[in-house]
């Protein structure tokens, strides 16, 4: 194999990659907030709100994410009367659907990084008199978000894997060009590659959670 | 002169009537050891002092204040101000395990900007080198044994300086060589007559430090004295079968 073959493969393979790194801070700077929001509403006394939220995480996450995805993609600008106003670029149409699936996977983690802390914690806070505001943002968030990091990790790794889903909808990325590379030169080589640009950025992002979970340690 | 007035206290949980007419007063200086078998609703009686728990009836008065007045509560802001008179120590500490321990101790002043930054810090300061801490003031509680713990602990409810300190069963969760540190920073704080109102299992700690003891069983205060009436002579059947059993 030469330097230029290599070079012909890796180029559009690392293009279709800015996809793939794009959707995934996009989904996750997105879905990490609107998971808490959605911790919060399952956990509120407004009924409705509460009712509300748990249907929508037993929706996203009782149905396959390719489903939303085509739904996101294909199924929307079919929707009757909204319909034609719903014809969204495929990589919008996609990130939206990414966003709302893992915003529902983020909301069950920080509930259960909620779950996780001690009644204790709250009663030590109100005998110190402190407000339910400053319980809650100085004692309860910087705790659940802690015990919910080795989750957030997982889920994140999972989230550049899942940006391959694309392939399915026709937006250009990674496994796109890697595909296209392997049917026109008749070689497996372009599907290594694209393993190993996978296992370069979840290995970035294991290293990157491994440094917070440091920092962020309990017990230093 | 009496700083907390409890009478007829009533609290269940559902169906159970966990204290029924609950009624003493504590002395100010007063140290008060509260003793009796688990499920005497002792902790309870405590927690509903620093409304912990909502009491079902009766009244509450810290310093000539109402907590609660016939069973009913004033608005928030004025329990608020009423249990801020108070402390609490628990059992299993309750630190906040993501602060460091003079973090700890500072973030209830600092928060509820009691006093200024530079004296809040004077006071952490002095108080951890009170219990011997001063060493760890940048270690995180999990790094600390059970006992430098509840040391922490202590000194944290002291941070607020309130004119009275609870504690409910301070050295229960400690393994027994650990006990004696803890008991030893509580003797300290009565010797310089803080109020503290003491759940404990500590028949010593109760005999040497405190003023007066009570027995509660199913409920109720079945005995209350100085240690040599309560728990050298006690009057009743109840109060006996229970030292006998916790002398064991």
């Amino acid at each position: 194999m030469t330097l230029d073959y290599f070079l012909s493969i890796i180029k559009p393979m690392l293009e279709g990659a800015q996809a793939t790194v794009l959707l995934f801070f996009i989904a996750i700077i997105v879905s990490i907030p609107l998971g808490f929001l959605l911790t919060l509403a399952v956990r509120s006394s407004i009924k409705p709100l509460s009712l509300f939220a748990h249907g929508y995480i037993y929706l996203m996450r009782g149905t396959p994410l390719l489903l939303q995805l085509l739904f996101f993609v294909f199924g929307l600008p079919l929707l009757p009367v909204i319909g034609e106003h719903l014809v969204l670029d495929r990589f919008v149409a996609a990130t939206l659907a990414f966003i709302f699936n893992y915003a529902a996977y983020f909301a069950e983690i920080f509930r259960g990084g909620l779950l996780a802390i001690d009644k204790g914690q709250y009663e030590a806070s109100q005998v110190l008199g402190l407000s339910k505001w400053q319980t809650t943002t100085r004692i309860i968030l910087p705790q659940m978000f802690r015990v919910a990091l080795p989750a957030v990790s997982n889920e994140s790794i999972t989230l550049v894997k899942d940006t391959a889903l694309l392939y399915a909808v026709a937006v250009p990325e990674l496994l796109h060009f890697a595909q296209t590379a392997v049917n026109r030169d008749f070689t497996i080589i372009p599907f290594f590659f694209a393993g190993i640009i996978y296992l370069i950025m979840t290995l970035i992002l294991t290293l990157f959670f491994k440094r917070l979970e440091k920092k962020y340690t309990f017990s230093g | 002169m009496a700083i907390i007035e409890v009478s007829n206290l009533k609290k269940s949980f559902g169906e159970l009537e966990v204290l029924k007419q609950i009624t003493f007063d504590v002395k100010q200086n007063e140290v008060v050891a509260i003793i009796g078998p688990s499920g005497s609703g002792k902790s309870t009686m405590l927690r509903s002092l620093i409304h912990l728990e909502e009491i079902n009836g009766g009244s509450i008065a810290v310093g000539g204040d109402y907590l609660v007045k016939d069973g009913v509560y004033p608005k928030q802001s004025e329990v608020k101000r009423v249990t801020a008179k108070m402390g609490m120590v628990f059992q299993h500490f309750n630190l906040y395990p993501h602060l460091t321990v003079i973090e700890n101790l500072e973030l209830a002043p600092k928060l509820r900007k009691l006093e200024s930054k530079e004296a809040v810090r004077k006071r952490s300061t002095e108080l951890l080198g009170k219990i011997g801490l001063s060493a760890f003031a940048n270690a995180h509680p999990a790094t600390l044994s059970g006992g430098q713990k509840q040391r922490v602990a202590i000194a944290r409810a002291l941070m607020t300086n309130p004119d009275i300190l609870l504690f409910d069963e301070p050295t229960s969760a400690l393994d027994p060589e650990l006990t004696g540190e803890v008991l030893q920073v509580m003797k300290d704080l009565a010797e310089e007559h803080m109020t503290m109102i003491v759940v404990t299992h500590e028949m010593g700690f109760a005999q040497e430090v405190a003023d007066r003891v009570m027995f509660m069983d199913k409920g109720e205060i079945i005995e209350s004295g100085s240690p040599e009436e309560v728990l050298l002579n006690p009057k009743f059947e109840r109060t006996k079968a229970f030292l006998n059993r916790s002398l064991k």
